[in-house]
């Protein structure tokens, strides 16, 4: 069964593969790095007013600043935005 | 000359540097109020233009027109119901991408729009060059570059404007969402027009795409026109979410966006090679050591002590100029008006009253220069997001915290300086405990009661004192967030925008208008409350019913001197000892007086006697009066040694727990009377007379509990 890649081994294989490659939250993204968000899981409302700021899907953002705790500074669209890690945390993300 | 009227309607992305354009077109012909119903400040002037009369109307600064907040909505439906001539777009051109997204959005409301591109030096400075030409047919609408920082291209734009109004010539471009978006918006614009929903100033398509949004506002107001027929409105909006959603694998609204930007990206493309922003490095640079992780807080901190120092240690000198110009005022008046009723009302009740309000407007001018400085240079920003994690604790915004520290100073400007918050909730909770904070006129309350009763330990006595009122802030900040002000508080993301050096006029343009709208104030329901405050400490008016024969005293004691028996110092202090006597007992017998007596079972349980009820509604006019009116009902003369001969009698007639609970309930209870009328210029009556009715039942329940609990163990 193994060798069809049927057995739990193979899901196991892909699950890993999947956790690796794929999503964050934007509140564990670290500065120097470069990311990608993928989507917002935020209600109609707050995904409108994210859209307006330039927190689409598809743009590549980078971290500039986090105070410990606090909010993190996200440069995204050529500004510069301080998130809350509550919203931060709706935002999926990967690297880019 | 001005024959013709045009309304303006100006509007931009926060920071675009929209009032600055505002500021440069109309200059001082401005005029600040409210939007109808709401907190929202509404600004307009005015300026005459080959002929024309042009109104501008200044809107909150908004990313997007959807129902996100109370600006964006403000906006919206000041142009939707409104309808001005002209719809201004202020664009920072050097990031035009994210500042287009708003024109997108103004363009599908149909009115006549022009895009005033700002900052243009900024982008010819970094080599790049916008084809406008280009860029105005692609977007069909009139474009005009301008610098905002110096004033230039103000001609051209109301040039512009005049163009657009008397040519009537309407560019038209309509921005499509591809096909699939576009066929659900077909749909629900047929059913929209078999239900007959007729929506008076809103244009089909537009409600369409916001229903498609989910746009609360718009829902609601569909609800309300169409009936019991919504059913089937709400029925093929939702199956077209659900359709798109399933096709496009997200949710409606995100596509919708996503259609926005990428005309804009295309638009872009085209007319202007580099679509990235331009860069900015400076500010890199600075944020890197204001928002530190390590230096930004003692940075803030530092920051808002030297602003404290500005406005109270620099303020005082020209408010004590002011209080004396008052007090020569008052000596004038009393030289020039005979004894009698008018003379007291005037120097007492007007002069008085007013005067002691008028005093602080130098520190209100200087913490609006202060604010104004730190919210134009981009600071203010960085301010709420270093002290974020810490305010939120306890409920609050980052921002909280300035107007929180200026409320140690004065509270009527840190209700006035709540306005930097842009939540409401986050805005009435901070004004709700700011009255916590000691201010400057409850000190000499504390320094005659701590004096009189702690003598050797006054300083820590104090000290507990503005202790416990911040501890009551945090306590009360978390039960009003959970119970009055609860509810999903706005998610925290907030622009930290590029760091600018503010100009001058703008900066004094703002500090005029509040400093202007706080000296109306005082001349008109502050005067009125002056008047009315005295008349309850005058009348009813004792006459002839004085306990003693006090002429008879005083005559007794002109005659000693004369016989030279006492010297003329001491018949002096004789006379004043007399007169103090009779003040008291008029007092006494005033309305304030017998209002005293008949609180007085309220009182009692937390240790006050009637006098000091009498001293507690005299400090509504202004906290400091407490000690004047004391020393009134002490019959103090003011004649140097008051302070302690005042707090010999306190220390007579009060244990030490009753003065430490006094101070209490001057801590606790709500503010002066400037600062109430402030506080419903701010917030609404009902705010006002809610905080009026928590504070005191608030401070009741403290001053209560102190005095049962501690009569036990003392």
């Amino acid at each position: 069964m193994r060798r069809f890649g049927l057995g739990s081994g193979g899901r196991e294989e892909r699950r890993r593969h999947f956790v690796k490659e794929d999503f964050y939250s934007m509140a564990e993204a670290v500065p120097g790095k470069k990311y990608r968000i993928i989507k917002i899981d935020g209600g109609c409302r707050l995904n409108s007013r994210l859209c307006a700021m330039g927190f689409m899907p598809g743009e590549v953002f980078n971290v500039s600043g986090a105070s410990m705790g606090g909010p993190l500074c996200i440069m995204v669209k050529g500004a510069k935005f301080a998130i809350g890690r509550g919203m931060a945390e709706k935002i999926q993300i990967r690297e880019a | 000359m001005a024959d013709k009227e045009i309304t303006v309607a100006l509007s931009g992305n926060p920071n675009s540097g929209k009032t600055t354009i505002f500021n440069n077109l109309t200059g001082l012909r401005q005029h600040v109020g409210n939007y109808p119903g709401v907190t929202v400040e509404k600004k307009t002037g005015t300026v005459d233009y080959k002929g024309y009369r042009i109104n501008i109307v200044d809107l909150p600064g908004i990313y997007s027109i959807t129902a996100y907040s109370l600006e964006e909505i403000v906006a919206r439906n000041y142009i939707i119901n409104e309808k001005p001539d002209v719809v201004i777009d202020v664009v920072d051109s050097s990031n035009l991408e994210r500042n287009l997204y708003l024109a997108t959005q103004l363009m599908e409301l149909e009115v006549p729009l022009i895009l005033a591109f700002n900052m243009a030096d900024i982008v010819k400075k970094s080599g790049k060059k916008i084809d406008i030409g280009l860029l105005s047919e692609l977007f069909g609408v009139f474009i005009v570059e301008m610098v905002g920082s110096r004033g230039s291209g103000s001609k051209e734009l109301l040039e512009t404007v005049i163009g657009v109004v008397s040519s009537k010539k309407e560019k038209k471009v309509e921005l499509k969402y591809g096909e699939e978006v576009e066929n659900e918006i077909e749909r629900i614009i047929s059913v929209l027009k078999k239900q007959k929903v007729s929506i008076f100033n809103f244009d089909a398509r537009w409600i369409a795409v916001k229903l498609l949004e989910q746009d609360r506002e718009i829902i609601d107001t569909i609800k309300k026109a169409s009936g019991p027929e919504y059913s089937k409105i709400d029925e093929t909006v939702r199956s077209s979410i659900n359709h798109l959603t399933s096709i496009l694998r997200d949710s409606p609204e995100v596509i919708m966006a996503d259609a926005r930007y990428g005309f804009i990206k295309g638009a872009l493309l085209e007319a202007y090679k580099e679509t990235g922003p331009v860069k900015l490095d400076r500010s890199e640079k600075i944020d890197r050591i204001l928002t530190n992780r390590i230096l930004g807080i003692p940075i803030f901190a530092l920051i808002i002590w030297l602003m404290f120092q500005f406005v109270f240690t620099l303020g005082k000198y020209p408010a004590s100029w002011l209080g004396l110009g008052f007090e020569k005022l008052s000596i004038l008046v009393t030289n020039v008006v005979p004894q009698g009723l008018l003379r007291s009302l005037l120097v007492d009740g007007i002069i008085g009253g007013v005067g002691g309000v008028i005093t602080f407007t130098p520190n209100i001018i200087l913490l609006f220069f202060a604010i104004a400085v730190l919210e134009d240079s981009g600071y203010m920003a960085r301010a709420a997001f270093v002290m974020d994690r810490v305010m939120h604790k306890i409920g609050l915004h980052g921002k909280s915290f300035i107007p929180l520290v200026i409320g140690f100073g004065c509270t009527v400007p840190a209700y006035m300086g709540s306005r930097i918050l842009e939540n409401k909730k986050d805005r009435l909770v901070t004004m709700h405990i700011n009255t916590f904070m000691s201010c400057g006129a409850r000190l000499p309350v504390y320094i005659l009661f701590a004096g009189a009763f702690f003598p050797a330990v006054a300083g820590n006595v104090i000290f507990s004192i503005y202790f416990i009122g911040i501890i009551m802030a945090v306590i009360m900040a978390k039960i009003l967030r959970a119970t009055r002000f609860r509810g999903e508080s706005d998610p925290f993301v907030m622009e930290l925008p590029a760091y600018r050096i503010p100009t001058l006029k703008g900066i004094l343009i703002h500090t005029w208008e509040r400093a202007w709208m706080y000296v109306k104030k005082a001349g008109t329901i502050i005067l009125a409350i002056a008047i009315l405050m005295w008349i309850l400490f005058t009348f009813p008016m004792i006459g002839n019913n004085y306990s003693k024969d006090y002429a008879g005293e005083i005559e007794e004691t002109n005659q000693l001197y004369q016989s030279g028996e006492i010297t003329s110092t001491e018949q002096d202090r004789e006379i004043a000892a007399v007169e103090a006597e009779m003040a008291g007992e008029r007092l006494a017998y005033s309305a304030a007086g017998r209002i005293g007596r008949i609180l007085e079972p309220v009182f009692k349980p937390l240790g006050f006697d009637w006098k000091l009820v009498v001293a507690t509604i005299s400090g509504v006019a202004a906290k400091e009066v407490i000690v004047s009116t004391l020393s009134t009902i002490y019959s103090i003369q003011g004649t140097g040694e008051e302070a302690d001969s005042l707090k010999a009698a306190l220390n007579e007639h009060y244990p030490p727990l009753v003065g430490y609970n006094f101070m209490l309930f001057t801590l606790l209870y709500f503010p002066c009377m400037a600062g109430m009328v402030m506080f419903r210029k701010e917030a609404g009556t009902k705010e006002m007379l809610f905080q009026i009715g928590y504070t005191l039942l608030l401070a009741w329940t403290v001053s209560f509990l102190v005095f049962q609990i501690g009569r036990i163990f003392i």
